[in-house]
């Protein structure tokens, strides 16, 4: 069937709702209004109030009840609106959600989900744009989904719900909208498992959410010029696929890595680490980050573009390899 | 009121036990047995005794870093509380928590955060599971005056009244954050009960030194809560005895004052409440309290003689699978 990625998201959620009464969808405006975005319509009128409930702006709040529900019994997979706003609950979700179990024992079990919004949208400026994954990355205990299209984000969205660890499953703004089809039977994608999105010879091109699409882009453009390059999807960023991101580098030799967040301490600058660490040998060339520049997004939409990987700019840091 | 002999001596027990349990952590911290730091309780028993005294199967705790020995008067093994408190493979989390997370899910304990307050919301969050399975359990949630000024705890009271969950809000009042006095750090006299206006509940403040009006105050909350109306929020007044944590000096603080203080110990009122009624004999308190030496000091033993966890297991508890 032909969705958008918001609509295989709401879909992900009543569908996991509908087997298991556990689970339970709270957050900012997730009720009658189905969020801001419209992802969660329609799931307050087929599950009624005790499962889906609107909350009061208290991020905090949000998350802390997420673990004493989880841990408890029941799966809420609760919502921050923005990912920005995550930051409001930062403590609760790098000190309590990443280190409950650790802290207190294997009794303690978190099935908890928390969605968010990220990525830039055309001028929402420096508080609703944040793409936050490397912030999580270097938290402990997390789980971090990051889908690049709506085949993706259904059947990780899904696992996400089962896991009885706690995810964190960020969703990009620009690609609500998105269509693809999809298996009208059930599906799940486990954790873990990088997608390989294009298949190349030249140069391993690690690209995460919007970045993905953005980079698909650019492989029509150096094909043209005949470079090709291989998209590799990492999905979740934590567990990382470092399998099959090496068996990609062991046979391209060169390696480039596309986010939008901020080039500095950023998910490239882990990848880097590690591929020069772990596959120093297979490497032809230095690791090279297209990043977003290390600014506040503006809110000028001619300025964000400016701060902001393109295909163009992943073009030019391909060919900037040979 | 009129009280059983029965109910009277077994919340006297419990506030030996914790006062016996307090100043032996306090012992064995001397000693280089506990890592890290400790936050003695010693003074502070009644609030929780009192409170605990309420409770039924089924219900929820979220306690906070003091007076760590409320686990053991919830039904945590002491095995277990000192394995985790000295850093040992039997404790909860085989000492990768430590001291301040002393918790069994199974006995109803949901945790702790050392980011004082973040963990308010925790205990809001298993009020849904007890309104999901429609009983009448509640969930404890204990903090301090100092916790009282954080936002988490504002999100987390205004999150339970708005959503009416049953939980009781339990504000222990020892009158110091460290070294800051609750005059200096609140605009309220009650930081606790002043402030439940702001979320339409009812509160109440009870003498922190008296096991049985804490009792009272909090059975009365209970009631309410229990009875699905929301949330209610308890603040005992009582007083630290010690510093916040061992070594502090305490220069900020009159001692006279102090000792005015621990003049009004809660285990010694109720042991002269006792005698007096006689419901009790002096040969009688001298065997409750030499027996929970001896299981305190069985305890110790055990967890000293527990292994350190091996290094190879660093990883586990990190994730489920």
């Amino acid at each position: 069937m032909l969705v958008t990625y918001g609509q295989a998201i709401g879909d992900a959620i009543k569908e996991e709702m509908r087997k298991d009464d556990n689970v339970i969808l709270y957050g900012e405006d997730v009720a009658q209004m189905g969020n801001i975005f419209g992802i969660t319509k329609g799931i307050l009128e087929e599950f009624g109030s005790d499962r889906v409930k609107n909350t009061p702006i208290v991020e905090t709040a949000i998350i802390g009840s997420a673990i004493g529900a989880a841990v408890t019994g029941l799966r809420p997979c609760v919502e921050l609106m923005y990912a920005d706003f995550s930051l409001v609950a930062f403590n609760e979700l790098f000190h309590c959600v990443g280190k409950w179990r650790y802290m207190h024992g294997p009794e303690f079990k978190l099935p908890l989900v928390v969605r968010s919004a990220m990525g830039s949208s055309f001028g929402a400026g420096a508080e609703h744009s944040n793409c936050l994954e490397s912030l999580y990355m270097h938290a402990t205990g997390l789980t971090i989904v990051s889908p690049s299209c709506a085949y993706d984000a259904k059947g990780l969205l899904k696992t996400a719900i089962r896991s009885d660890d706690p995810v964190l499953f960020f969703e990009h703004k620009q690609l609500y909208q998105t269509k693809e089809n999809i298996p009208d039977e059930e599906y799940t994608i486990p954790f873990g498992v990088a997608d390989i999105k294009r298949e190349g010879t030249d140069v391993t091109v690690i690209a995460v959410g919007l970045m993905v699409k953005k980079t698909l882009e650019a492989a029509e453009i150096l094909a043209k010029k005949g470079i090709s390059i291989e998209v590799i999807d990492p999905r979740t960023l934590v567990p990382f696929d470092k399998e099959t991101v090496f068996e990609s580098v062991r046979k391209t030799h060169r390696a480039v890595v596309v986010e939008e967040s901020n080039k500095t301490a950023g998910i490239g600058a882990e990848l880097a680490a590690m591929l020069q660490e772990e596959m120093y040998d297979e490497l032809d060339g230095p690791i090279v980050r297209v990043a977003a520049l290390d600014v506040p997004l503006p809110y000028n939409i001619a300025l964000e573009k400016y701060c902001i990987p393109d295909a163009n700019k992943i073009v030019s840091a391909v060919e900037s390899l040979f | 009121m009129a009280y059983s002999k029965d109910f009277l001596t077994e919340l006297y027990k419990e506030l030996v036990e914790l006062r016996l349990f307090e100043e032996k952590l306090v012992e064995i911290y001397a000693l280089g047995k506990v890592p890290g730091h400790i936050h003695s309780g010693v003074g502070q028993e009644a609030t929780f005794v009192g409170t605990l005294a309420t409770r039924k199967d089924g219900d929820y705790y979220k306690i906070s870093h003091r007076p760590v020995g409320t686990a053991a008067i919830i039904g945590v093994p002491l095995n277990t509380v000192f394995s985790e408190i000295m850093g040992k493979r039997d404790g909860n989390s085989g000492g990768r928590g430590g001291v301040n997370h002393v918790a069994l899910l199974s006995k109803g304990m949901l945790g702790f955060s050392g980011t004082l307050g973040s963990d308010m919301a925790v205990g809001v969050g298993a009020g849904l599971t007890i309104r999901k399975n429609k009983t009448d359990n509640l969930v404890y949630v204990y903090f301090g005056d100092g916790t009282a000024n954080r936002g988490a705890v504002y999100e987390a009271i205004n999150l339970a009244a708005a959503w009416k969950l049953p939980v009781l809000f339990i504000c222990e009042n020892n009158q110091f954050a460290i070294s800051t006095h609750v005059s200096e750090a609140s605009p309220v006299k009650n930081p606790g009960a002043d402030r439940a206006a702001a979320y339409g509940i009812p509160s109440k403040i009870v003498d922190g030194t008296d096991v049985l009006d804490v009792y009272e105050g909090a059975k009365e909350l209970a009631e309410y809560v229990r009875s699905g109306k929301g949330p209610a929020i308890l603040e005992a007044k009582s007083y630290r005895w010690r510093g916040h944590f061992e070594g502090d000096q305490m220069k900020y603080r009159d001692a006279s004052v102090t000792e005015e203080w621990m003049k009004k110990d809660s285990v010694e009122k109720m042991e002269k409440y006792l005698l007096e009624n006689n419901f009790i004999t002096e040969n009688e308190i001298t065997k409750i309290r030499e027996e929970i030496n001896v299981e305190l000091d069985k305890a110790i033993e055990f967890a000293e003689a527990s292994p350190a966890t091996p290094a190879e297991e660093i990883y586990e508890y990190l994730y489920v699978k």
